[in-house]
């Protein structure tokens, strides 16, 4: 299974435990489910960098906050007019939309005591990742 | 010069904007508010706190309709491309929030 599959399953393990979800579960799983599209995202690219002696090197350049700058910049471009590229922008806006949001959510399990996860949340979280 | 989004220069237009949304969410949207803030990197962003009936929210339900609402808040309200607001929208079911009473869906 690969990291990413891995990480979904993680992220579906902790979000499903029995009894009263736990708050240290619920933020784990989506933090998870964020990992899980951003490795996805890191491991396709470095596959990509012709020297493979250095792909694991460039997967780790990539950055956060630079990857959410990318992605935005697609999700808020007008979709083509041309048909044959339609199904490609939609699946690409799919991909940059769900990772803007799951970073977010990622950042605020991490990070914000505040906010109380609820499960229903955390699937949706699982789900956009999937998805993506 | 910094970039000031209509949603943030023009909160008024925005607010009739959202009203004008109930008709169009499903019965299965029990409550639901907005906040208008910043995320975590600074981006002026639109938050969406949604309320779903337990059924709805139903692991086996729950991908449908969180599609459908989602759907629904870019086709009337656009949120980035109208208000330069990056939207997220957070569900949960009436039953967790009744139990967590988390301000923000109130």
């Amino acid at each position: 299974m690969a990291y990413h599959d891995e990480l979904i399953a993680h992220a579906e393990l902790l979000a499903t435990l029995p009894d009263a979800p736990r708050q240290a579960d619920m933020r784990r799983a989506v933090s998870a489910a964020y990992y899980a599209l951003f490795h996805l995202l890191t491991s396709e690219a470095a596959g990509n960098w012709k020297n493979i002696n250095q792909q694991a090197r460039f997967a780790r350049m990539l950055d956060h906050g630079k990857m959410k700058n990318a992605s935005s910049k697609i999700s808020n471009q007008k979709a083509p007019t041309d048909p044959a590229l339609v199904l490609i922008f939609d699946n690409l806006k799919l991909v940059t939309d769900n990772f803007v949001t799951l970073q977010q959510e990622r950042l605020s399990a991490d990070y914000g005591n505040s906010k109380v996860w609820s499960r229903t949340q955390v699937f949706e979280a699982i789900i956009q990742a999937q998805d993506a | 010069m910094p970039y000031l989004p209509r949603g943030v220069a023009q909160p008024l237009e925005l607010v009739k904007s959202l009203n004008a949304l109930q008709p169009f969410l499903p019965p299965a949207v029990v409550n639901w508010r907005y906040t208008i803030d910043n995320d975590w990197s600074g981006d002026p962003s639109l938050f969406f706190w949604i309320t779903l009936s337990d059924e709805a929210a139903k692991p086996q339900n729950l991908p449908r309709i969180t599609k459908y609402v989602t759907g629904v808040i870019t086709q009337h309200i656009n949120p980035r491309g109208q208000w330069g607001l990056i939207p997220y929208v957070s569900f949960r079911s009436q039953s967790e929030q009744s139990a967590l009473k988390e301000e923000v869906f109130e």
